[in-house]
């Protein structure tokens, strides 16, 4: 058949780019040391508020395991002058969504509300975050919910390949190997005294930053931060650079045993780097060519050319010390074997040799051309300058982070493929039907094997 | 606190493509939304799935655009992308810094007007492939995954179009051939069946210049058949029950029931209901199962908007361990009975009308999220306008409207319980006979059923290619 009549084969050439700066920070130190920092958006009425503390799961001690994110949790279960009920009503009535949460790095209070009601909104922020009651009722049934949680995540095939991956590449002596909200046998004990302990050591000004986007005025929001948080004192918990030791000394195979199950979940990878690590902008722009873009060499290979999965993936998780760096994928049953065969082939050739000139384009005119489309709403602005915040990054980082992705050469890419990726010495985690692909593994020789039985499902009847 | 007003213009090519556009120059970004009127409602008995499945061949190149080249192009330019595929359509979207706003616009043409010229066997076997790993990483390998496509199963008669669910059968994946495709393409994808908005930092008279540039040549289908009658009585006429027992961890019970189509304004009250109901700490069903009883691990309640005949609502409660599950049930229904019986306090109505309202002023701040409302309301309704009336029509509903339709929706003859129990203690349970309900009960197990999976859990609709992670 030959191409429809008129129809214009000739690609367009791109219009003149439209300068984009990112929006204009305000910041400000209050005498209690937190860090207000406020970003005008014209014509954003709808305000993006949150208090990032730096203090996570990462700096808790390990026999209270999950309290930092349990403490987050529990941050909305009542104050010292309003329940539950009543404080969720007041955000309600705003019409302002409250969210708190906890991760291995940071702590995150924070709401969405309409800019003409942001101080009332931010005086009910200051009451949970500076005020909590973490009532002993409240504290207890969020404990169960977790528990049943980690249940259910046994459960899930994608959510045990996670777990069981990160078990199997860190040391017993890291954090990183249980789940930031913690395991059961930690989180089962944990009472509203473990949560008023972590409140006190680690919520406190010195360590914390207000980030507020949107349609506002710097100056009154900084009045607010003063009337609000001025007072504000405590905290100040040293953080720490958590343990990353990794265990993974030589490539093995680690199968988590599920029967009858359709398709095989997939984890390759290893300890890999932190968030300050020098090499961010290049690692950035390498994980995009290996599995970060839709035509990364992963999906390429994987999905389009080989049918395998519905998606194959690559990347580093960047956290204060060296957070997993993994390959991912979930396969049919029957390719299991072969899709390890083609992962491992990915991950030694983004070391063999540099990347094409167009792979190199591609990554680096993404990851420069959608910096716009990321910070077009308040939300992610806040978000992202928290995260600088919680990294002790420069302030200047907005300003300098497309020019540092321009500057990445194909020699950078290769560098650091060789430097952080290791497919001679990483975790190969699967959990799938063993039966099914359990020979063919054999025979692949690929690492050693050792199978652990899926764990029954919880009993049922035991609270 | 105003939402503001999209300002937009509305025509129509002289081959029938419809054409939105609203500019926005806040920031260097514009988005495009393409729709066709074509979902799994026009999928025929035998070919369940081949609408996402054709989806998918959509990115696998065009006369002038290789395989997956629609995405890299895309992607290279500092773009975001995806296509979607749902009862009542089909979407395909770009976000682009706006200086490669054509470059969109050029593919949607490409590919409307040439896909048959790179349509291989060997790029629709693959995609067959990359399909059922989507179903089964969706749906069959996911506990609780067939949730919502048993719950449709239920609420629409086996010759509903609704009946079946998007992501389709294994079976007819496997079926559908080239001509399938070509037959398909040549049916529904022409432009008077679309619909193309563009929002952002564009031109009006340059963007018309380019649709008429790329798309003018194309031809209208003038014969598009018709959609059979879809019409549905209110009631489901019958209490229905399945319990499925499955390797899940915990029993989990789910319901749906009949609901008014989309676009009539019971609809929208049923909606601000659900907020109520399950939309937060102080919100009903939350409050009494996970929080006062601490009988459910967690709740939840939404609709399935849809415009042919009857739309659902449907929900779950995950019940504790220890719990039984006929105790969540009749907690679960009796808050919807409440509702029913007594309308909501003004509090409870003044605070979901200002939840409302702050979502939709977030949600209308993305020019993505403007596109692909103004695509929708113009395919669906023919209204695009109601991107700015909406919300209004959100906040004027009144609490004894909420009680009208609670009482119209939730009742015993229309509606579907469906009960996941954990292998464990599956067997048991169904030899002592839970199976009290009054409606006629079915029971399968979940490993001997064929794959008839799918779900449209998190996100209502079947995703293509998510965006790309670092």
């Amino acid at each position: 058949m030959s191409p429809r009549a008129g129809m214009i084969n000739q690609r367009p050439v791109p219009g003149e780019p439209r300068p984009y700066e990112f929006p204009t920070t305000i910041r400000a130190t209050l005498p209690n040391g937190l860090r207000v920092i406020v970003t005008p958006m014209a014509g954003r009425q709808l305000i993006a508020a949150s208090l990032a503390i730096r203090s996570g799961a990462a700096d808790e001690p390990a026999e209270i395991g999950g309290a930092t994110v349990l403490a987050a949790r529990g941050l909305t279960e009542g104050t010292e002058v309003r329940d539950a009920i009543a404080l969720t009503e007041a955000f309600e009535r705003l019409g302002a969504s409250m969210h708190a949460e906890a991760g291995w790095d940071a702590i995150s209070a924070g709401l969405d509300v309409p800019a003409s009601r942001l101080e009332p909104a931010l005086e009910l922020l200051a009451e949970v975050v500076r005020r909590p009651s973490f009532p002993e009722s409240e504290v207890e049934r969020l404990r169960d919910e977790r528990l049943n949680d980690l249940i259910q995540a046994k459960a899930d095939p994608r959510r045990r390949a996670d777990d069981a991956f990160v078990s199997s590449i860190y040391a017993p002596s890291s954090p990183y190997r249980r789940p930031a909200g913690g395991s059961p046998e930690t989180v089962a004990r944990l009472t509203s005294a473990d949560l008023r302990t972590i409140h006190a050591a680690a919520y406190g000004p010195g360590t914390a930053a207000l980030l507020v986007a949107g349609d506002v005025d710097p100056d009154a929001v900084i009045a607010m931060a003063s009337r609000l948080f001025g007072d504000w004192t405590g905290g100040r918990a040293a953080v720490t650079g958590p343990d990353a030791t990794s265990a993974v000394d030589a490539r093995f195979v680690r199968v988590v045993d599920r029967p009858g199950a359709v398709q095989s979940e997939i984890r390759i990878g290893h300890p890999g780097l932190a968030r300050r690590h020098p090499d961010y902008h290049a690692v950035s722009v390498m994980s995009m060519i290996l599995g970060g873009l839709f035509n990364s060499r992963l999906m390429s290979n994987l999905r389009e050319a080989k049918g395998y999965t519905y998606g194959a993936y690559a990347g580093f998780d960047l956290r204060r010390s060296a957070g997993p760096f993994s390959a991912r994928a979930a396969v049919n049953t029957e390719v299991t074997v072969p899709s390890i065969g083609e992962f491992l082939i990915e991950l030694e050739r983004i070391r063999e040799a540099p990347p094409t000139e167009a792979e190199l384009q591609a990554a680096r005119n993404y990851l420069v051309g959608v910096f716009p489309l990321r910070f077009e709403t308040p939300g992610p602005v806040a978000g992202w300058l928290g995260g600088l915040f919680i990294h002790d990054l420069p302030d200047d980082e907005p300003l300098h982070y497309r020019s540092a992705i321009e500057a990445v050469t194909a020699d950078d890419v290769l560098r650091v493929a060789r430097e952080h990726v290791h497919p001679e010495r990483c975790a190969i985690v699967l959990v799938g039907d063993h039966e099914k692909f359990g020979a063919d593994l054999e025979a692949a020789s690929i690492a050693p094997v050792d199978v652990v039985a899926d764990e029954p499902e919880a009993p049922v009847g035991v609270a | 606190m105003p939402v503001p007003v999209v300002e937009f213009s509305d025509e129509r090519l002289p081959n029938g493509l419809r054409l939105i556009v609203a500019e926005d120059h806040v920031a260097p970004v514009a988005a495009v939304h393409v729709w066709y009127n074509v979902g799994s409602k026009h999928e025929v008995p035998g070919k369940t799935g081949f609408a996402h499945l054709f989806e998918h061949v959509m990115f696998q190149g065009s006369a002038n655009v290789g395989k997956s080249e629609h995405m890299a192009l895309v992607q290279a330019a500092g773009g975001t992308l995806n296509g979607t595929t749902w009862l009542d359509r089909t979407n395909y979207f770009e976000t682009m810094p706006s200086h490669h706003l054509e470059l969109a616009l050029w593919l949607e043409a490409d590919r409307l007007g040439t896909l048959l010229d790179a349509l291989s066997q060997e790029n629709l076997d693959n995609q067959r492939d990359v399909v059922k790993n989507e179903k089964r990483w969706s749906y069959d390998n996911r506990p609780y995954g067939t949730w919502i496509h048993k719950l449709l199963g239920h609420a629409y008669p086996d010759w509903h179009p609704y009946h079946h669910p998007t992501i389709g059968s294994m079976e007819d994946l496997d079926a559908a051939s080239l001509e399938d495709v070509r037959h398909f393409f040549e049916t529904y994808y022409a432009p008077n069946n679309a619909v193309i908005s563009v929002v952002g930092d564009c031109d009006h008279d340059q963007v018309r210049a380019w649709v008429d540039r790329y798309f003018g040549p194309i031809p209208a289908n003038p014969d598009i058949p018709p959609l059979p009658d879809m019409s549905l009585p209110a009631v489901i006429g019958e209490e229905k029950r399945e319990t499925v027992v499955d390797r899940v961890p915990l029993p989990r019970i789910c319901f749906a029931f009949r609901a008014p189509a989309f676009g009539d304004p019971r609809l929208d009250a049923l909606d601000l209901a659900t907020q109520l109901l399950s939309g937060g700490k102080s919100s009903r069903l939350h409050r009494r199962l996970v929080r006062d009883e601490r009988i459910a691990q967690d709740v939840m309640i939404g609709t399935l908007p849809a415009v042919g005949g009857a739309s659902v609502i449907l929900g779950y409660a995950t019940v504790r361990p220890g719990v039984d599950p006929a105790v969540v049930e009749s907690a679960y229904l009796e808050e919807l009975a409440k509702l029913a019986a007594e309308a909501p306090s003004e509090d409870e109505m003044g605070r979901a009308r200002a939840l409302t309202e702050a979502d939709e002023l977030g949600a209308l701040s993305r020019v993505e999220e403007r596109a692909e409302r103004l695509s929708m309301y113009a395919t669906l309704f023919n209204d695009p306008g109601m991107v700015n009336t909406i919300l209004a029509r959100y906040l004027a509903v009144t609490a004894e409207q909420i009680r009208e339709i609670a009482q119209a929706v939730f009742r015993a003859d229309n509606r579907v319980v469906l009960t996941y129990l954990p292998t464990a203690i599956g067997a048991e349970a169904l030899e002592g006979g839970t199976g009290d309900g009054v409606g006629p009960e079915s029971t399968v197990d979940a490993a001997d059923e064929a794959p008839v999976a799918a779900d449209v859990a998190d996100v209502a609709e079947t995703d293509d290619e998510g965006e790309a992670d670092a």
